[in-house]
């Protein structure tokens, strides 16, 4: 086990630089800089080469990669060239943000779409699974942009209430956080609570037509011992698998709901960045994103040994 | 309320309701009218589409920053909507026969937020600071005619130029820097600290400020105007769709917000509790014709685009009927500083002229074009269908590409850019307008190419010209010339349309979408 995940982290550890590299360079392959944001089209040559110069964007670009990636591993990402914040509690304030949405999106699509879907899977073909398949259906067609703003305007009009505009923390009052996130929330929950049951379902259906589930029942084992010792147990590992997957998802795509609802977000900080070419943050937050997404990827893996002790990490 | 100012209200109230042109640029005093009766104190939330990466006004240029610190810093001269520079922190100057000497008296009684008193020191560090190219600041470009800035005494700063600018006073207004207390940078963390703590002079001090949230300003205990500002708080509310913000404005969360898209005007123009008003702008939506683009060197062929369009047409396409046909001067300056409309050529539609000239100019078996726009520029889309469709009546077939910005940027900069939409704004003086844009290089960037030695020359004397009549002049006849040889066509310019509560009462828009009302605006009771 213990060499199993040092193998990881060293993986990890190369993972993340080759990962920092795309992500510098794939940052200053968009066009204009943050020189050409900061003073406009009519900029004077002049004041751009000085500017330039400030930033350090008169130096060769694997210059400017060794000067970062030497103050990233001591801790230091630098500070945003927009705001003058230092990058790394901006990071962090904006995941925090994220990370409590990902994860109450998390535990609402878990509550509402695996339970869906072992109905669905159960009662294949009756009407409880065509129902449950339309409401599938139509999570899975709705983009999340349509689903939020019909979602605020339905509050807005039915109720005549819309989310406060101003963040709060849980730690600052939780009724205020809670009336922040409850539609972005639902919008990204619906969409993932259909996924979630569409899977579960595929995965029920297809368990119940093994031969395994068919012994079971012909050797009269009870419809409950069938469904949570046969059944449940064979579909944990592929839906703790799409469960990861799905949380790296929603870490990396929270921009559209972050931007309707004005949420703080790693997300919105992202799209901010892109808009301003503040690159210390860019490449702070997208690494956090990758960091982020291969420390779920070994949360999943370790949890398939916790699932099924016959699972080797090697 | 006077009746000049009633006159104001019940026409922008008519133009709401019917559609009638927007109502004329604020009266000329400091950041617009004072209240007789204001109330004051209470909080007024305001909702912005956009942000301000951070609020040091010496070394970040973006529009979103200026917009809300000019409520917090401010500079010798304020940018009055009609084009002058009016006094704010200084109180009046003069300048030597020659042109070179602006000595600068200082307003009395003027403090920090910090409590400390001004004086000529803290004037001087603070644009000797702006000025020094070493500092990084993107306001330094503006002030490369100034040689020397020096305290005379406690109340006077003289500023020596290499060379006469009549533009100088409104180069040291608010678009950049502001008055900070003297040897301020000299701390390490002093622009970091600039988002946390401010040390302005304005009516308004920095209380909390947090990046893709919100920023709050209160009243400036120690401001020097007599009864202003009204308001105690401003809460500052970043939302960044515009769907949120117009349901944040029903819904009373928001009590003022600009809008920018005609959709989005529609959607709250007959919600009730809600006042919608229009105010004219600096800003101008121009098609600019590059000569380095072969048919378009040929002044008959330029000619002829400008003959083609109607402008009238475009607009209404392209904003929903929210902006002002231009002729050579935006809006909000025309009175002061335009050229009359009826006295400039190529301005109206004449399809059989247009068709003469191409064939002039060798292309009367028709001419192909194609014209560059923006994506993320809603207005272009519109408008460049429609202009398709107008440039086919005199023989002129037009490719329509999209590009992005930075794509764009560097084309407009590099002076390769053909035939483009544009999309740009100014403060409020004519020097600042043309100047960079038009004069030949290498004063100037010329970036279309132009090349005109009799514009330039007129530039020339309008920015050394003291005399104010005189200088006029200059510029009408600048404006003249640039009709007449189309090296761009001003379009029109989009209005500045504002959404109010009720309760808001004497917010006035400034034409660079600069929030200064909010010095004025205050809540009923």
């Amino acid at each position: 086990m213990t060499r199993y995940l040092a193998r990881r982290f060293a993986a990890s550890v190369v993972t993340a630089v080759l990962a920092s590299i795309v992500v510098f360079l794939i940052v200053r392959a968009v066009p204009g800089d943050v020189v050409a944001q900061m003073l406009g089209q009519t900029s004077d040559p002049a004041a751009s080469r000085s500017l330039r110069a400030f930033f350090g964007l008169d130096q060769p670009v694997w210059v400017q990669y060794g000067s970062w990636i030497g103050a990233a591993l001591q801790g230091d990402f630098g500070t945003s060239w927009a705001s003058g914040r230092p990058v790394a509690m901006m990071v962090t304030d904006a995941f925090m943000v994220t990370l409590e949405i990902a994860l109450l999106t998390l535990a609402l699509a878990s509550v509402v779409g695996v339970p869906l879907g072992l109905l669905s899977g159960v009662y294949e073909d009756c009407w409880p699974d065509t129902l449950i398949q339309t409401f599938n259906l139509l999570g899975l067609a709705a983009p999340v942009f349509w689903t939020g703003l019909m979602l605020l305007v339905l509050a807005s009009s039915m109720l005549g209430w819309s989310p406060p505009l101003v963040y709060a923390a849980p730690g600052e009052s939780l009724a205020d956080n809670l009336s922040i996130l409850v539609l972005p929330i639902l919008a990204l929950g619906l969409l993932q609570a259909a996924a979630y049951s569409q899977f579960v379902r595929q995965n029920v259906v297809s368990a119940l037509h093994q031969d395994y589930v068919r012994t079971a029942i012909a050797k009269g084992v009870p419809a409950r011992l069938v469904f949570f010792k046969h059944i449940l147990r064979n579909i944990a590992i592929p839906l703790v698998t799409f469960m990861g997957l799905m949380l790296t998802q929603i870490l990396g795509g929270v921009v559209i709901v972050e931007s309707l609802f004005a949420i703080p977000g790693l997300g919105r900080l992202l799209l901010t960045a892109i808009q301003t070419r503040d690159y210390p943050v860019l490449q702070g937050a997208l690494l956090v994103v990758v960091v982020a997404a291969m420390l779920v990827n070994l949360g999943v893996d370790l949890l398939y040994r916790v699932i099924d002790p016959r699972v080797r990490l090697a | 309320m006077n009746a000049t100012r009633r006159w104001v209200l019940t026409a922008a109230g008519l133009a709401a309701l019917t559609g009638l042109p927007a109502r004329p640029a604020a009266a000329q005093e400091l950041y617009g009218p004072k209240a007789a009766g204001a109330s004051k104190g209470g909080t007024l939330t305001f909702g912005s589409l956009v942000e301000p990466p951070a609020l040091d006004p010496y070394h970040q240029g973006a529009d979103a920053r200026i917009r809300f610190t000019v409520l917090i810093y401010q500079g010798l001269f304020y940018e009055a909507a009609s084009g002058e520079a009016m006094p704010l922190l200084a109180q009046g100057y003069t300048v030597s026969p020659d042109g070179l000497v602006y000595t600068v008296t200082l307003r009395s009684g003027v403090k920090f937020h910090t409590g400390q008193a001004m004086t000529a020191k803290d004037v001087a560090y603070s644009y000797n600071y702006l000025r020094d190219p070493k500092n990084g600041s993107p306001g330094a470009g503006d002030l490369t005619l100034v040689t020397a800035i020096d305290a005379v005494d406690d109340t006077t700063v003289r500023f020596t130029l290499s060379k006469p600018n009549a533009a100088l006073p409104m180069t040291l207004g608010n678009k950049y820097g502001g008055v900070v207390p003297a040897g301020y940078f000299d701390a390490p963390d002093a622009k970091q600290a600039l988002n946390q703590k401010s040390v302005g002079t304005g009516p308004f001090k920095l209380a909390e400020f947090k990046p893709n949230s919100h920023l709050a300003l209160v009243r400036n205990e120690h401001y020097w105007e007599q009864d202003a500002p009204y308001l105690d708080r401003i809460n500052i509310l970043f939302v960044p769709n515009s769907a949120s913000l117009i349901v944040a404005l029903r819904n009373k969360r928001v009590d003022l917000a600009l809008l920018t898209r005609p959709q989005d005007i529609q959607q709250v123009e007959k919600a009730p509790g809600l006042a919608l008003e229009r105010w004219p702008s600096l800003n101008q939506k121009a098609l600019d014709l590059g000569s380095e683009l072969a048919p378009l060197g040929d002044v008959r062929v330029r000619q002829a685009v400008a003959l083609s369009l109607d402008r009238e047409e475009i607009m209404r396409a392209a904003v929903g009927g929210y902006g002002k046909v231009l002729g050579t001067m935006v809006p909000a300056m025309q009175e002061r500083w335009g050229a009359p409309l009826d006295s400039l050529p190529n301005q109206k539609p004449d399809i059989e002229k247009a068709k003469a000239l191409l064939a002039a100019a060798g292309h009367g078996n028709g001419l192909s074009l194609t014209l560059t726009t923006i994506n993320g520029y809603d207005w272009m889309d519109p408008a460049a269908v429609t202009m398709k469709q107008q440039l086919a009546r005199a023989g002129i077939d037009l490719a329509i590409r999209r590009i992005d910005l930075g794509v764009w940027i560097k084309n407009f900069q590099s002076k390769q850019m053909g035939l483009t939409f544009n999309d740009w704004a100014t403060q409020p003086d004519p020097h600042l307008l043309f100047y960079r844009h038009f004069h030949k290089t290498p004063e100037g960037a010329d970036f279309r190419n132009w090349a005109n030695a009799e514009a330039s020359a007129l530039l020339d004397r309008g920015l050394s010209e003291t005399d104010a009549a005189k200088r006029k002049e200059d510029y009408v006849q600048f404006q003249k010339v640039l009709a007449e040889t189309v090296p761009t066509v001003m379009l029109f310019s989009a209005d500045h349309v504002s959404v109010r509560s009720e309760a808001v009462q004497n917010y006035q828009q400034h034409p660079t979408g600069w929030f200064y009302g909010l010095a004025r605006a205050y809540l009923k009771k």
